[in-house]
């Protein structure tokens, strides 16, 4: 069994009459890249703020590494990269000068922190613009070097609070491969994003939060699976009678069918040939039929059918 | 600490703020003040009177007077000497202020087309001189008739300046008024150095910007990475001052007194102390840098107003009305220090200034360390 790297209990923070976080709790293994998926304003970065020993909290616990997390835990500290939501760099500093402070925070030996500078700056693609003030940068880079910053250090433990902010996709693709890169390398991370598509993509178990509370948690397939649905039938249409549909509403494993704006929509809770079965009724009725496509639930499905709210709906 | 003093001063130094306001705007204003009152003196200087002397008969005695005050640096007259008529025409096409008629005597005209206090002003220094110069002769030529034997000790007598009040110098120093709006110049240069520790301490505190979450997330005792940034700060002020007030003496040669080292030593402290301001107010309550920097300026302008950077007599009138407040206001705590050194020629009020300084200094330095010991904030 993996080891614990971040044991978050009962943790609650208030802002007045506002909670921000109620009763959360949360454990990381070692290796994974945990993501925490939620609307904005769901507890997420203060999670994370609480996680680092920024922010004071009502109630809780925080241990990170087996050890209870404070404000003076350097040596746990040490082994942490955070990657803020904000880029915090100096606009006074070059890229490898930025690089070198922040690594050098971490870092006391100035020939392995020149090796680890370099490293940093191979790893984010950042070569040619070593000599670059960051606001010569464009968006995407300035993410890569705020990601540069927070990773030079070699940490065991990597957060990055909403990394691909304001990023063009090339940009977005190169971040997501890296994490994916960084947690090869033996780091395990903790990803906070609303985009769950990216959190799809590279996060190994996630956490979905809502309003401070954590509503489901699990590896993708097991959120999936957490939900009625498991399939989205949708077929192009301009007309269909009321007894195609009851036949169609009439089949094992669909749960919903209903036809609005030409799109006729079925949803079904497992089975196999669901949407095989759907055709054969539409060709009986001779009805005409245009783009056929299936969807596979997506954890916005998740988030719809645990709050009734869709994910996106929520920002 | 000595990477986080390399790089907290490389980026002082990098500051578009700190390279405009405390290096550019005090050269730029040194100058303009330089040009300005450099102006003013040079109209108030002393110009020869420019006269005509007419020989009806030969004086000896009279040329050689007239050879001594028209030679060296600043002599009183300017002569020319000519016949009645052109100089007649010279006064009347105003090329001189004044005729002497010499003969046993000197006699003068002065009467022209001229008017105005400059004009009249040479025309009374030529009467004026005519009038001693004859009143002298006849004391002289009484002498000799009555008792010659007297005549070494008259000369003496009629040679000294004889005046009823004794003149006594304050001071060995220059006082020159202007000299207060440098002094202060360099003051300002000192308080808006303020600026750097409001965003010293921005930069430090998680719950003011992004950089200083990021700074508090690494494993650096709080204490220790304050430290080293405020001693980078005090660098880089003690470069702004040293520049600004190395402009004002070497390249502008502002006159600072002869106790040069001290002067830096001043000026320098008083950087110390701006700089420990801003960190005092960088350190109250939540406001962004922008907001806290326009205090900071707005302070010390204010400070720099009271203590004679716009008016240079403002120091004077707040003296008489509230002199503590002289004694308190950091900008005449710095600029009496340059008084003391060139003008008072004062150690003891001089270390006075500078004790003041370093405790000013140091309570802000508290009051700052105490405000920003946090390490958890409630919101962030």
């Amino acid at each position: 069994m993996s080891e614990t790297v971040v044991k978050i209990e009962n943790l609650v923070k208030r802002y007045k009459d506002l909670i921000a976080l109620d009763h959360f709790s949360l454990e990381i293994k070692q290796g994974e890249i945990f993501g925490l998926l939620g609307p904005n304003g769901s507890g997420k970065t203060t999670t994370i703020n609480c996680l680092l020993s920024l922010l004071a909290f009502d109630k809780g616990t925080i241990e990170i590494f087996g050890k209870k997390m404070t404000p003076d835990s350097y040596d746990i500290k040490r082994d942490i990269g955070i990657i803020m939501q904000n880029v915090a760099v100096y606009d006074e500093l070059t890229v490898g000068e930025n690089i070198d402070y922040f690594c050098g925070l971490y870092i006391n030996d100035s020939k392995k922190r020149k090796e680890y500078v370099e490293e940093a700056i191979r790893f984010v693609g950042l070569e040619e613009f070593r000599k670059f003030y960051p606001k010569k940068l464009s968006g995407g880079l300035l993410r890569r070097l705020n990601i540069a910053c927070g990773i030079a250090h070699k940490p065991k433990l990597i957060i990055l609070d909403e990394p691909t902010v304001a990023v063009d996709p090339q940009s977005r693709n190169k971040i997501l491969e890296g994490i994916q890169q960084l947690n090869k390398n033996g780091a395990t991370i903790i990803y906070t994003s609303h985009y769950m598509e990216e959190v799809e993509q590279i996060c190994t178990r996630i956490a979905i939060m809502d309003k401070g509370k954590k509503i489901a948690e699990g590896t993708n397939e097991e959120l999936k699976k957490m939900i009625k649905n498991s399939e989205t039938v949708n077929i192009d249409m301009f007309m269909i009678p009321e007894n195609a549909l009851s036949e169609i509403r009439d089949l094992p494993h669909v749960y919903s069918a209903e036809f609005e704006n030409n799109v006729l929509q079925v949803k079904c809770d497992g089975g196999t040939h669901n949407l095989i079965r759907i055709l054969s009724i539409l060709q009986n009725h001779e009805l005409k039929f245009g783009r056929v496509y299936s969807e596979l639930p997506t954890l916005n499905d998740v988030f719809l059918e645990i709050t009734g709210k869709a994910l996106r709906d929520s920002d | 600490m000595w990477h986080n003093f390399k790089y907290d001063f490389l980026v002082c130094l990098r500051s578009k703020d700190v390279i405009l306001w405390m290096l550019l705007f005090p050269v730029f204003l040194g100058t303009v003040f330089h040009i300005a009152f450099g102006n003013i003196n040079a109209s108030n200087a002393f110009e020869a009177v420019p006269v005509a002397v007419v020989m009806e008969s030969e004086n000896a005695a009279f040329r050689t007077v007239m050879d001594e005050i028209t030679a060296g640096e600043e002599p009183l007259f300017t002569v020319t000497y000519a016949d009645r008529e052109q100089a007649m025409k010279l006064l009347e096409e105003n090329e001189i202020s004044g005729i002497m008629f010499v003969d046993d005597s000197v006699k003068v005209s002065v009467s022209g087309l001229t008017s105005g206090t400059v004009i009249n002003v040479k025309k009374t220094i030529v009467k004026s001189f005519a009038e001693q110069y004859n009143s002298t002769a006849a004391i002289i030529e009484d002498t000799m008739k009555t008792d010659i034997s007297k005549l070494p000790s008259v000369i003496e007598a009629l040679s000294e300046q004889v005046s009823c009040n004794e003149q006594l110098p304050l001071t060995d120093g220059n006082t020159d008024n202007m000299l207060g709006y440098f002094y202060n110049l360099i003051a300002m240069v000192g308080l808006l150095g303020s600026n750097l520790g409001v965003y010293m301490t921005v930069d430090n505190q998680a719950n003011l910007s992004p950089l200083g979450a990021r700074r508090c997330c690494a494993p650096r005792r709080k204490i220790a990475s304050m430290t080293s940034a405020l001693l980078a700060r005090f660098a880089a002020e003690t470069i702004c001052v040293s520049v600004s007030l190395t402009y004002l003496i070497f390249v502008l040669g502002i006159d600072f007194g002869t106790k040069i080292p001290f002067v830096y030593l001043a000026g320098i402290l008083g950087g110390f102390l701006g700089t420990s301001f801003g960190f005092f107010v960088g350190s109250i309550g939540t406001k962004d840098g922008d907001t806290k920097s326009a205090i900071c300026i707005a302070a010390s302008l204010t400070c720099c107003f009271f203590s004679g950077l716009m008016i240079n007599t403002m120091k004077g009138m707040v003296d008489t009305v509230a002199p503590w407040f002289n004694e308190i206001n950091p900008a005449a705590v710095i600029s009496d220090a340059f008084y003391c050194l060139n003008i008072y020629d004062d150690y003891e009020r001089f270390t006075t200034k500078i004790i003041t300084m370093l405790i000013m200094t140091v309570v802000f330095c508290l009051g700052g360390f105490l405000l920003t010991r946090r390490r958890r904030y409630a919101s962030l």
